[in-house]
């Protein structure tokens, strides 16, 4: 118990003062990929979606196969292979920064893409039909009225995956991409100063997810309401 | 105009249609109706291709669709509206209206607005261009659809129940433009429990019961004077 007192007693938040700057870049960088991943995931996501409910079985069977490995193994271990284990295939030394985009891009894109299938799945067939009655071509369909109204739909699903991902992106610190976990890392290495930083690194990621998440319920109340979309 | 020969639809083992044939004439106005589960709305849909059929052939405007159709180029010509209306909810009523004469017709979009506002007129509703769907009254929402479907200029317009949706006050709203658009000439083909509707303005009425047509004849002919037995069973029910 003392001990606990004595460990408490001797934090010191300076250390968190003097490395903030330090640590807002790493969060910067955080974000960043983040954006970056996710982005390339809706658009990796927004053609697996729709191939997995194509009729055609060259489309849906691999678009079903990328979507159960990618969901069905760890990002962890998808960043050693791509990190680790590719550049003795390719014979090609990756970047870090690389490594973990396209690492981070391939594991959104897969959950995206469950996103837009359930969303498209959720518009009214009605919908496709009017468009298609009208003498609108299935992509003029898809692109003006499927997509658009399945996107809105499925905001608070899309922001769910952003604040994921932005968790989940502290998983590249072990390649060495210094966001902003590694940067916490780093620090701790030179200071020794455990808690203080990795408490302030939890907060950073706190308060950034929790931005995101009322930014996102922003958004879904715009879109809802009657009259303005 | 509409030619369909000898037209099957199943879905797997379920047979809707069994061997429909009908002409259709320019400017004629042609009521389906019959119990539900008959196959009269599979048969309206089977006309712009929604539903394909399993064999038989549709002839529009002398055009045989067949695999090599571009199916897009007869839906143009042939508008449809739906029970439960279809409009595109996160659209303007307007853009609604324009999307399809800007999309397939290639118009430019000042014309197509100028147009869509006409049209807005002729409904009722020109008030209402900048609005949502969710902000109209459900007879409000079926006239603007009738709206949009009139704005690809079709040589045909296909009714699917238009009415059934409408809390009773708003039948009439979306009838008079209904009749409105059949004495202007435009050839109609429409499935409807409206029998008011059927005796004022259609041409003939299709009694369709277990996916035949059983009888096809003027209106007076088939209220007053039906042949088969199950259509005065139909019309002992329901009127």
């Amino acid at each position: 118990m003392t001990s606990i007192i004595e460990y408490f007693s001797e934090l010191d938040f300076e250390f968190v003062k003097n490395s903030l700057w330090l640590l807002l870049t790493g969060a910067i960088v955080t974000l960043e990929i983040t954006l970056v991943a996710v982005s390339f995931g809706v658009l990796i996501g927004l053609f697996v979606g729709m191939a997995e409910l194509s009729s055609y079985r060259l489309l849906r069977i691999p678009a079903k196969v990328y979507v159960d490995i990618i969901r069905g193994t760890p990002l962890l271990v998808q960043i050693f292979i791509i990190y680790f284990a590719l550049p003795n295939i390719i014979n090609m030394r990756i970047e870090p920064y690389i490594a973990a985009v396209v690492a981070c891009s391939i594991n959104s894109g897969a959950y995206v893409a469950e996103i837009f299938r359930s969303g498209i799945q959720s518009i009214d067939k009605g919908q496709f039909e009017a468009g298609r009655s009208l003498g609108l071509t299935w992509s003029q369909t898809m692109k003006m009225i499927v997509v658009p109204q399945a996107f809105r739909r499925t905001i608070p699903q899309l922001g769910n995956e952003f604040i994921a991902m932005l968790k989940d992106s502290s998983l590249v610190s072990v390649i060495g991409f210094e966001e902003l976990t590694r940067k916490g890392q780093l620090i701790i290495a030179a200071t020794y100063r455990s808690f203080e930083i990795w408490a302030a690194v939890a907060v950073i990621y706190l308060v950034m997810t929790l931005t995101i998440s009322r930014f996102v319920s922003y958004l879904e109340k715009k879109y809802n309401s009657k009259g303005h979309r | 105009m509409i030619v369909i020969k000898d037209l099957h639809k199943s879905y797997g083992a379920n047979e809707i249609l069994k061997g429909i044939d009908l002409h259709i004439k320019k400017s004629e106005v042609v009521v389906v109706i019959g119990p539900s589960g008959s196959g009269k709305s599979t048969l309206l849909r089977c006309v712009n291709y929604l539903d394909v059929p399993t064999s038989g052939s549709i002839t529009i405007n002398n055009e045989t669709i067949t695999r090599k159709t571009n199916i897009n180029h007869i839906r143009a010509e042939v508008g449809m509206v739906f029970q439960h209306f279809n409009l595109f909810p996160h659209m303007t009523v307007l853009e609604n209206i324009t999307i399809a004469p800007v999309n397939v017709r290639k118009m430019s979009k000042e014309e197509a607005n100028a147009k869509a506002l006409e049209l807005l007129k002729r409904v009722g509703l020109e008030s209402k261009a900048d609005s949502y769907p969710d902000q109209l009254s459900g007879g409000q929402q079926q006239r603007v659809a009738i709206a949009r479907a009139l704005a690809m200029e079709p040589q045909v317009m296909l009714f699917d129940e238009p009415t059934s949706a409408l809390d009773p006050e708003m039948v009439n709203e979306v009838l008079d433009v209904m009749k409105d658009l059949a004495h202007s000439g435009m050839t109609m083909m429409c499935v409807t429990h409206e029998m008011g509707f059927a005796k004022q303005v259609a041409s003939r009425v299709l009694f369709v019961d277990q996916g035949k047509i059983l009888e096809d004849t003027t209106p007076k002919e088939l209220f007053e004077n039906p042949k088969h037995e199950r259509t005065k069973e139909f019309l002992a029910k329901i009127l």
